[in-house]
């Protein structure tokens, strides 16, 4: 299992867009992903369940990656977090 | 167009029942490939449809439950009472507005019917502003489906715009 931190820094927050572009990168992992907000946890595969943390900016997210790729689905999404939100 | 399935096809006994979508809002309908948003038009968040708005107005689109009500009121998610994830995001960037223009009429775990009042917005101001007020209509979970037929067009809150099946 992989974890890792990132702080929001979109002043918008976690809205449809990014929330669906995260959703798309997940997609493309094999490992289960889990991303968790002050508002709760939510599967990183699912829209809807991203848009439902309504995670705005400064909060904190832990994304946790496990399965065969977890190595490569941390570092992609904190790529992919670091550039778009 | 490999989404348009053939719902004739398949040689099957009988056609299952399809799952209807209505319009929320008053003003034409069209592909969502019409919308300039990427994120939208180029489907990356799933399958639907858009509407070009007369009037300011946001209804339900079936009997649902408001599974996120934006605090911004520019976008809401529903969950069908029949299963469909559904997104309507009223303008494109609208998140830029925080909230100004729009009015919410409806709360997240609400549970609504079709054609309840969900949100209000001021097409005018927000055209005014500088934005795109096309409002397009998202199936978040469309991998749960394998037809989504959509029908564009002139429209009134309550028309037949999507349907899907399984």
């Amino acid at each position: 299992m992989k974890s890792f931190t990132h702080v929001i820094a979109d002043p918008a927050g976690l809205h449809a867009r990014p929330a669906g572009m995260l959703a798309k990168e997940a997609v493309g992992y094999k490992s289960t992903i889990t991303l968790t907000a002050p508002g709760g946890s939510a599967d990183a595969k699912r829209l809807m369940a991203i848009m439902r943390l309504a995670a705005k900016q400064g909060m904190e997210l832990t994304v946790t990656c496990s399965g065969e790729d977890e190595d490569a689905a941390a570092e992609g999404l904190a790529k992919f977090l670091k550039e778009n939100l | 167009m490999g989404f348009f399935k053939n719902l004739f096809g398949g040689g099957e006994a009988k056609t299952p029942a399809l799952d209807a979508v209505y319009a929320p809002v008053a003003g034409e309908a069209v592909p969502i490939s019409e919308v300039s948003d990427p994120t939208f038009g180029e489907e990356i968040l799933g399958k639907g449809i858009a509407f070009r708005p007369a009037e300011g107005k946001v209804f339900a689109p079936c009997d649902a439950s408001v599974d996120l009500m934006f605090d911004t009121g520019h976008a809401v998610s529903l969950v069908a009472d029949f299963g469909a994830e559904i997104l309507i995001h009223v303008g494109l960037d609208t998140v830029n507005l925080k909230g100004e223009h729009f009015t919410i009429h409806a709360k997240t775990g609400d549970k609504v019917k079709k054609g309840d009042l969900l949100i209000e917005f001021d097409v005018a101001a927000i055209s005014a502003a500088g934005y795109d007020v096309i409002t397009p209509l998202v199936i978040c979970n469309t991998p749960d489906y394998t037809t989504v037929n959509v029908h564009t067009g002139p429209v009134a809150p309550g028309d037949l715009v999507l349907e899907l099946g399984k």
